[in-house]
């Protein structure tokens, strides 16, 4: 299978003080389809892991690290500080799913998901309507976020992340701010997308019982110290 | 989306926020407007008292009061100094007038005979010959003539007790604008005033169509024409120096220079003030701006926005607001202009508008209201491109 993403030895400080905590991550390979949820408690490191793999957060790497995803070579547009570099394959191959939707307030639903279409250069308004189609808000398109209940958002932001057709898809805690009850449909729905489109799928969770029973394969987070922890997935 | 991402998101912030930015637009309008009306005003009051003057060909004239013996030498070097366009020498003024007639019954007049040259600024013509002369309006009233028609000019003079007088037949080339001069009197060669004044002086026998030559050692006086207004004071005060008794306007045009400066400090000094406050709302709205969509930028630098893109954010917002805001600025200023021009018509007697909002006016307000809000603006964008897209899709 194609490997979507592919990490090894790189890392991240954050907090400061006594409250400075390290994240390692020692290794992930994500193929094409893979759904894997990083679970582990709060302050463990999980967004920090996402915003590391979502080219977000600059990574600290130990010798002989390495950081590609869809076959570019992460580490040295970082090494480079090639903002514009890290803005396009950003563009290109990821798609994320936020805690809270993220959406622009001053667009309307639809040009809020057709906006990576547009940055990535790929405009496709048949698929947009497909995907809001099947998660359920093809009628609210036309609306500002304002307008729409807190779960119609977060469909929308996984709409926003999957309408460019990335490889790779990120998903911090993304049925943290829906009703539970909305929650096991969110996520199947993202298994059930993920699943179709061949889109290897990361998300991170607090909810494992969940995650497992939508589907998704298990990596913990691990402590592995006060304040320190380590994260691998090498596949199922 | 119809345009590009980098044009179409600001876009549709701006269209998003339009109470927010028709208010931003009319706070510019209302700094800018007074400025452009107080620009207008100096330019309206200073370029209509200039305009005044230019309109007089007297106002560029410097005229030698008595009469006096000036070497052709000293009329050459003042002629030839680099504020000077023409100077015309003249005759003695007690013998250089003669009596015109039209016809033998017709109308007569003594008048004032007044040597011209070519690049006379009092005259459009020149008499073209030196039995030709040009007659003032009034000097062609009292004699009913237009040009074309032909006069004939009486001189005499007493010579060792003897009367003599002297018939000259004359042609009219032109009658002058009233402006030129308000006395009668005919401008003529010089040559011919010489004639004219070497006959009644008793210096030379009349000699019928053999003129001399404008071949002199000295002239009485004459008038010179500065190269430009504002050279007639300088020129003033040098013939003074050199002991020549001149009038001419050189207060009145130092008076306008004075005007000009006065009120120009006085602008300055008001459009430093409040451009200065203008340009601190100007840059303290835009970068209100950044701040309270750093989320907002943040998520777009996520989404793949290039630095670049996300600086053109708020560049792309300062020039439609400024741009907004200048002309409606404008629009206010030319309304107010057109209030002060009809309340105040017809003071300082100016025949033009007192409130002068020119095009180099309105486009230099317009130019600087952009360009200042873009210099903020790209202050700003540097900090939008700077912010961490990870802001925007983290939750703290």
């Amino acid at each position: 299978m194609k490997r979507v993403i592919e990490a090894r030895g790189i890392g991240r400080q954050f907090g400061a003080g006594a409250d400075q905590f390290t994240l390692s991550l020692d290794e992930i390979v994500l193929e094409a389809g893979d759904c894997v949820a990083i679970t582990g408690p709060s302050g463990c490191g999980k967004s920090t892991l996402l915003g590391l793999l979502a080219l977000a957060l600059r990574p600290a790497a130990s010798p002989g690290a390495a950081f590609s995803i869809g076959g570019a070579d992460a580490l040295s547009l970082w090494h480079r500080g090639d903002d514009r570099g890290l803005a396009r394959l950003r563009a290109q191959t990821l798609g994320f799913v936020p805690q809270t939707s993220a959406l622009l307030a001053f667009l309307s639903l639809r040009e809020n998901i057709a906006l990576p279409q547009a940055i990535a250069g790929r405009p496709d308004p048949a698929y947009l309507t497909e995907i809001a189609a099947s998660l359920g808000i093809a009628h609210v398109l036309a609306r500002r976020p304002a307008e729409v209940s807190v779960g119609q958002r977060q469909r929308a932001a996984i709409a926003r992340a999957m309408a460019h057709r990335p490889p790779l898809i990120l998903a911090d805690e993304p049925t943290a701010s829906v009703h539970p009850a909305q929650a096991e449909e969110i996520l199947a729905l993202l298994h059930r997308l993920a699943t179709e489109t061949g889109t290897a799928l990361l998300m991170a969770t607090h909810d494992r019982p969940r995650a497992e029973a939508a589907g998704f394969a298990i990596a913990p987070c691990a402590p592995s110290g006060l304040s320190s922890s380590r994260f691998a997935w090498a596949g199922r | 989306m119809r345009w590009p991402p980098a044009l179409h998101v600001p876009l549709a912030d701006l269209a998003g926020e339009r109470l927010l930015a028709i208010c931003s637009a009319l706070s510019l309008a209302a700094v800018l407007a007074p400025l452009v009306v107080l620009a207008g005003l100096r330019h309206g009051v200073v370029e209509g008292l200039r305009e005044l003057l230019l309109e007089n060909p007297h106002a560029r004239e410097i005229v030698t009061n008595a009469n006096r013996t000036l070497p052709v030498a000293t009329l050459e070097r003042i002629a030839a100094r680099p504020d000077v366009q023409v100077l015309i020498p003249r005759t003695r003024t007690l013998s250089s007038s003669i009596l015109l007639q039209n016809g033998a019954d017709g109308p007569s007049v003594r008048v004032e005979l007044i040597p011209t040259a070519a690049g006379d600024p009092l005259l459009p013509v020149e008499p073209g010959a030196d039995d030709a002369i040009v007659l003032t309006a009034a000097a062609a009233a009292r004699l009913r003539v237009e040009a074309g028609a032909s006069l004939t000019g009486r001189v005499a003079r007493s010579l060792a007790g003897q009367r003599e007088s002297q018939a000259i037949p004359l042609s009219v080339t032109a009658v002058a604008p009233p402006a030129a001069l308000g006395r009668e009197a005919a401008f003529v060669t010089l040559p011919f005033a010489i004639l004219i004044e070497d006959y009644q002086e008793g210096v030379a026998a009349w000699r019928q169509g053999a003129l001399p030559p404008p071949q002199r050692a000295d002239y009485a006086g004459f008038r010179v024409y500065a190269r430009t207004l504002l050279d007639v004071p300088g020129l003033d005060a040098a013939l003074r120096r050199e002991g020549i008794e001149v009038s001419s306007r050189a207060d009145e045009i130092a008076n306008i220079d004075t005007v000009d400066r006065s009120l120009g400090t006085l602008f300055s000094v008001v459009a430093g003030l409040a451009g200065l406050g203008f340009f601190v709302s100007l840059g303290a709205g835009l970068w209100a701006n950044v701040e309270r969509k750093r989320v907002s930028l943040a998520l777009l630098r996520f989404l793949g926005f290039t630095p670049g893109a996300l600086w053109l954010f708020p560049v792309l917002q300062a020039v439609i607001l400024s741009s907004a805001g200048a002309l409606l600025g404008l629009a206010a200023a030319l309304v107010a202009a057109a209030g002060i021009n009809g309340a105040l018509a017809g003071l300082l007697s100016l025949h033009r508008p007192i409130c002068l909002i020119s095009l180099p006016i309105a486009a230099t307000a317009y130019a600087v209201t952009v360009a200042g809000a873009l210099l903020v603006a790209l202050l700003a964008g540097r900090r939008a491109a700077r912010i961490e897209p990870w802001e925007g899709v983290s939750t703290p």
